[in-house]
This record gives structure tokens, sequence and C-alpha cells, in this order.
């Protein structure tokens, strides 16, 4: 599949604030659920939170991977936030995390939804990568840098 | 007394450049020991030194003591921990390892070179041992971190396997020395009391010695030599019992290094000194000893059997010991590889010099030659390939001192410089969260003390000051949990090893199954945890590092607290690729 087509403008906010994982979850959820055509927020944030459970999904260096299966979803759909100052998010570098992936991908399960996890997990390891996105600006800036990159493929 | 000054003079000399010589060597990556035997090759008759040394005896006398210290070093430096994963497979290779070794080479010896079975069979007995010292050097190189399961198998099997090596020596040296040979009888009887007494010596000396060290007041100065000298007497009351010495070295400093609960450190340290110093002795002494000039005539033959028993005798042996005992591919191909020969087989050469067996030389200067290409192309080899097979855990450890305070009697004082990439320079001293009992008495930023207030937010390159309470191996194993989680750096490194994400070792695996295996839990049970269900894949006790492949996910153990598993790094499948 595309994995260029998991991203909307709408769904994409830079700068935003919260004070906690929990809220930044939170603050996904409501993006991903942006038109409002799956499932509820309400059940998004549950399904994001139970793989919290897990582990955190935090990658180190600031960065997270938020992701879950729900039943419901036609198709994957992911969400791209940014924070004015980091939340702790227990990943194991214990670094404040201010840049968020989340990816929701429906219940029937396809090896390809987990090459769209690890493409977006080695993506979002680039250091140099994440700066620019850090530095943006703007949601539309965001947008197209993260988009840009996902029609590109992570470098080899 | 010229020979006396000038005896000082050159031992001197000789220890200082070989000490100098480790810098260019180390960053070479040029082997060590052998740089010391080259020391020695260049000081003696034959090279430009011109310095004559021909005392077979002495080298013996020197070489055996030296070989006790190192050992008994070993032994120091080894956790009882490291038993849980390594001690099955270590005897093993251990007993059937250097026998298949020595059975192959000598094997090969009589077919491929010609060799008569007697003088063969000797050989093959000679270098069937993996060296201790070689071994010890090349794994607990500062900074790298090989395979647990693997490190402490290779080091357990190189501290008890020279006694095998060396009463199949002794038992074929009587065989063909002249003058009425023993019977099988005797033979068994030998092997028997070799094992039997060097174990009694060697558990019985370690145990009072460790009891004088913990109860004796002494000026701190005199703990490492007490047990210097309670090692050396081990190996010698063993010997002298007719058991074997350097067994009974190794399992007193066993003893001693986990049970002894003043002066660790000290004794330690002290010990780390003295076995460098008889592994610069004993090289150099033998490097004096050879006379390079008869190493040519040999040197063909010789290094036949060495490329023999490099790539035929050890990875057999390594197979038929550690295939049943379900180590991976990779690892028998890295621990076959790790089959160093050292200065065992070259002292025991001197056996048969001194009993005077036919051909004894050409054995010698044959053995000489095996473990200089052994020691040249393994040695130089060890620690690429083992990261090249992924057996090196990508972690940048904190540099760490530890001292031993003897008031109060047990605690030690750690340092330790926080890594950047450290969990622990995120938060401030109250998010240290170290074991319980453990304390942080001032913290050291560019040189100067600073009070170590719970507020202090920590930095990089921060010096932590800590105190440990009374020695228990429960709470060494916490506090090293602690180091690897909180004060070692976390890089890219360790995701490429371990796999993007990371799932805590309790967490149930059907909720895992559900997120990552299409809900197949792969036969996993009800409540088993992620942790249970590797643990239970793995059909062995778990090292950091072991994996499992679940459908396209690798589990790969990541963190472990002592025996128990607490986080699992999971890899998802790429693109393109399976």
């Amino acid at each position: 599949m595309n994995i260029a087509a998991l991203l909307s403008p709408e769904r994409v906010r830079y700068g935003a604030h919260a004070t906690s994982k929990k809220r930044s979850l939170e603050l996904l959820s409501e993006l991903l659920n942006e038109d409002a055509t799956g499932p509820d927020t309400r059940s998004i944030f549950e399904s994001l939170i139970g793989r919290e459970r897990l582990g955190s999904t935090g990658l180190g260096r600031g960065v997270a991977l938020p992701h879950a299966r729900l039943p419901g979803l036609d198709a994957p759909v992911a969400a791209v936030l940014n924070l004015d100052t980091g939340v702790d998010f227990d990943a194991v570098d214990r670094q404040p995390v201010d840049l968020l992936f989340a990816l929701l991908v429906p219940e029937e399960s396809t090896d390809e939804h987990l090459r769209i996890l690890a493409t977006l997990a080695e993506m979002f390891s680039d250091t140099a990568f994440c700066e620019h996105l850090r530095a943006s600006g703007t949601d539309r800036s965001l947008y197209e840098q993260v988009s840009q990159r996902l029609v590109d493929g992570a470098p080899a | 007394m010229p020979f006396t000054d000038s005896f000082i003079l050159l031992s001197g000399m000789l220890v200082a450049v070989s000490i100098l010589a480790t810098v260019p060597a180390d960053r070479s990556g040029v082997p060590l020991l052998v740089v010391f035997l080259g020391v020695g090759m260049v000081a003696g008759a034959d090279g430009l030194g011109g310095v004559s040394f021909e005392s077979v005896a002495d080298a013996h006398l020197v070489g055996t003591a030296a070989l006790a210290v190192i050992l008994f070093d070993g032994g120091l430096h080894t956790p009882f921990a490291s038993f849980r994963t390594g001690l099955w497979p270590g005897l093993a290779m251990a007993t059937a390892g250097v026998l298949v070794t020595a059975a192959v080479t000598a094997v090969a010896g009589v077919v491929l070179f010609g060799l008569d079975w007697g003088p063969a069979a000797l050989l093959a007995a000679m270098v069937s041992s993996t060296d201790a010292a070689a071994v010890f050097y090349l794994l607990r190189a500062r900074g790298i971190e090989v395979h647990a399961r693997v490190r402490n198998t290779l080091e357990i099997e190189s501290g008890v396997n020279d006694p095998l090596a060396i009463f199949l020596t002794l038992a074929l040296t009587l065989w063909l020395a002249p003058g009425p040979g023993g019977t099988a009888v005797d033979l068994a009887l030998m092997l028997v009391r070799q094992i039997a007494f060097g174990a009694a010596a060697g558990l019985g000396g370690g145990w009072l010695l460790t009891a004088l060290i913990n109860r004796l007041r002494l000026a701190p100065s005199l703990y490492p030599l007490l047990a210097l000298a309670g090692g050396l007497t081990v190996y010698g009351a063993a010997a002298v019992a007719g058991g074997s010495g350097f067994l009974a070295a190794y399992l007193a400093g066993l003893i001693v290094g986990n049970r002894a609960s003043t002066a660790r450190g000290g004794i330690r340290r002290f010990h780390d000194g003295m076995a460098w110093l008889c592994q610069i002795g004993l090289f150099l002494l033998l490097g004096l000893l050879v006379e390079p000039t008869r190493l040519l005539p040999v040197a063909a033959e010789a290094l036949g059997l060495a490329a023999v028993l490099i790539v035929l005798a050890r990875p057999l042996a390594t197979l038929v010991c550690l295939l049943p005992l379900r180590f991976e591919p990779r690892q028998i191909a890295f621990m076959s590889w790790t089959g160093l020969r050292g200065a065992v087989p070259i002292v025991l050469s001197l056996f048969p010099l001194i009993a005077g067996v036919d051909q004894a030389e050409a054995l010698f200067n044959r053995v000489f030659f095996i473990v200089l290409v052994s020691l040249l192309v393994q040695g130089w080899t060890v620690s690429p390939l083992a990261r090249r097979l992924g057996l090196i855990i990508p972690r940048r450890h904190p540099a760490m001192d530890r001292v031993d305070l003897t008031r109060p009697k047990g605690h030690e004082l750690v340092t330790c410089v926080l890594p950047a990439g450290a969990p622990a320079v995120q938060g401030c001293v109250a998010d240290l969260d170290l074991p319980a009992g453990v304390r942080v008495l001032a913290v050291i930023r560019r040189g100067e003390p600073v009070a170590a207030e719970p507020e202090l937010p920590l930095q990089a390159g921060d010096q932590l000051y800590l105190l440990l309470p009374g020695h228990s191996p429960a709470l060494e194993e916490r506090f090293q949990h602690w180091v690897d989680t909180v004060a070692t750096a976390r890089d890219d490194a360790e995701q490429a090893y371990f796999g993007e994400f990371t799932v805590a070792a309790d967490a149930p695996m059907s909720a895992f199954a559900a997120m990552y295996l299409g809900g197949d839990a792969a036969g996993a049970g009800p409540a088993e945890s992620v942790g249970a269900f590797v643990r239970r894949r793995l059909r062995h006790q778990a090292s950091e590092g072991d994996s499992v492949r679940v459908g396209g996910v690798m589990l790969t153990v990541r963190e472990m607290e002592g025996e128990r598993i607490t986080q699992i790094g999971v890899r998802l499948p790429r693109r393109g690729r399976g």
C-alpha cells in the first residue's frame, strides 16, 4: 500500500501543548478522529493507552510512535503531533518526548502493517530528520516534510 | 655482583618495554600476549639482545607459578551468577571438548603429517586446552560486553580445562618416557586423584582463606598478599598431594572472589596487577627460551597442525558439546574461533623435555609455533568476529571505579561517570531510582564537588559517588541492573540490535499477540507473560541478546535483573525482506 496516504494535513499538529503522556495521547486520538468517520475518540485513546501498557512506544531521543489495532477501522491511519515542551513518556532513555507519530491499523492483521511500523520506526530514528520536523514551525510545513519523507521512503 | 645487577637491570627493562609496547599494540589490535612473546624473542639468544636463557627447569617453575596466579585471578573475577548460564556448557567443553580436540588433532597429525602415534598424541594433548589468560583478557576488555552465556561458558571452560590437558600430557609422557610406564589402572587412579584432590584443596583452601580474610584485622595492604599467598599454598598443597594445582587455584580464587567481604576491591585490583605481571613474565620467558631459528624447520608442519586445530578439531569439539545444549550456530562459530592456545601448551611441552622423551625438543618447537599462530590469527580476530556475529551487546557502560572501605567494614565506594545519553542525565538526583540501601554521597561536576541534593539536575559527565552497603550477591545484581538501565548510554546501536520497540517482560503474551501476531499467541498459555514465553521457547537459561522468532517478529531479551528477564526488544519485519 501507499504509506503516504496514511496522513492528511488535518491530522498534523505543530507546537501543541500537553502536560502528560496521557494528554498527548488524547490529543493524538482527537487528531486521528478528525473526520469523525471511524471509531470514536474514546476507543482510539483506549487502544493507544492499552498498547502503552505493554511497554512505552517511546523510541528514544524525544520521539514516540504510539500504535494500536482497532476494530471497525477500514485502512491504516496516522497522525503527527509536535509538542512545545516534551512530556515524560517512560521511554528507555527517559528523555521527554515532543515528537509523536501515531498509527492505527485495522484489527485484521497483515504483515504489511508491521512493515509500515518498522519503516516509520526507522524513519524516526533519523536524528537530523526529527530536528527538521521540530523546526518546521507550522502544521502545514510539518505535514509536508513528513509526507514527503513517506513518499520518498526511509533511506536505506 | 655483576650478575645480580645486570639481571635486575635486564628484568626491569624487559618488563618495562613490554608494558610500553601495550600502547601501540592496543591501538593496532595486535594481541598483547604475542607482543610479550615477541619482546622475549627479540631479547633472546637469536635476537638483538643475545640473552641466552636455556634453563628448562627454571622456565617450568616460573611458568607454573605464573599460571597458578593467572588462574587464581580468573576465579576471583568469576561471579557465582555466571554458573547459571555457563556451568554445564563450560564443563562439557572442559572435558569432552578437550578430548575431542586432542583426538582429532592426534589423528590429523598421524594421517596428514606422518607423525608417529606417540608424539602425535602427546602434541595433541598439549594443545588441547583453551588458554584462560587469553580468553579472560579478550572477553573482559574494557567497554565490550559479550553475550553472557557465551562469555560465561568460555570463561568457565578455560578456567577448568587445564587439568585434563595436563593429565593427558603427563600420562602420555609417562608412557613414552624411558623407564617403566604406568598401567591403565594407575593412569585412571591418577586422573581421579588429580580432579578429586584438586577440587578438595581448592574448595577447602578457598573456604579457609575466605574465613581468614573476613575475620582477621590486618593492614589493608596485607589482605591481597594473604590472598596471593593462600592461592599459591592451595596450588602447592593440591599439586604435592597429586591433585591438579591449577584446578585448585581456580576454585580457591572463585570462592575468595565471591565470598570475601573484606578488602574485595583491593584483592581484585592487586591480583589484576599480579596477573598482568605473570602474563608478561611468563610470555617474556617463553620468548627467551625459544630459539626462533629452530622454529623454521618445523614451521610448515606446525602451521598445518595449527590449521587442523583451528578449523577442524576445535570447531568439531565445540559442535559436539554445544549443539545439544541449544547454542545458536553463530554462537558455536564464535566459540570455536575463541579456542585460543596460550602458555599452558608451552609449559606442558617442557614436561617431555625434562623427562627426556625422544624428539622432545622438536615437540616443544612445534607447540610453540602452534601457540604463536593461534594467538596471532585468533587473538587478532576474536573481537571483530564477535561484533560481526552480533554477539556484542551494544551498550556504552559508564566508567566506574570501586574502592572498598575498611570502616565501616564491607562498604564500598563506587564512582561512576554518567555518559551522554544515559537516562540518569534526564532527571535529578531524586530520580536515580538507586537500589535500596545505595546512597549518593556527592556529585563531582567539572572537577568540583556539588552537594547531592535530591533536586539537583544531573548532566552528562557528572561523576557520582555512591555508597554501597555490605556486599551481597543480590545487591550486586540489583546494582548491575541499575547501571545497565539508568547509568548506561542508550543509543541507536541499541535500537538496531534489540529492535525498535520494547515491551515489559511481564506483559501478557495474549495482548502482545493481539498487536503483533494477528492474535495467534504461538502456543502461549492463557496467562503466560512475554518473558515467560521467551524463556520457555529458548529452552535454556536466558541471557541478554538471546532471541526467539515468532511469525515475522523477533523477540530479543533486552534487560535482565539477575536471572529474571525484565525487558524484551521487539523487531518487526522489514520491507523487502522476510
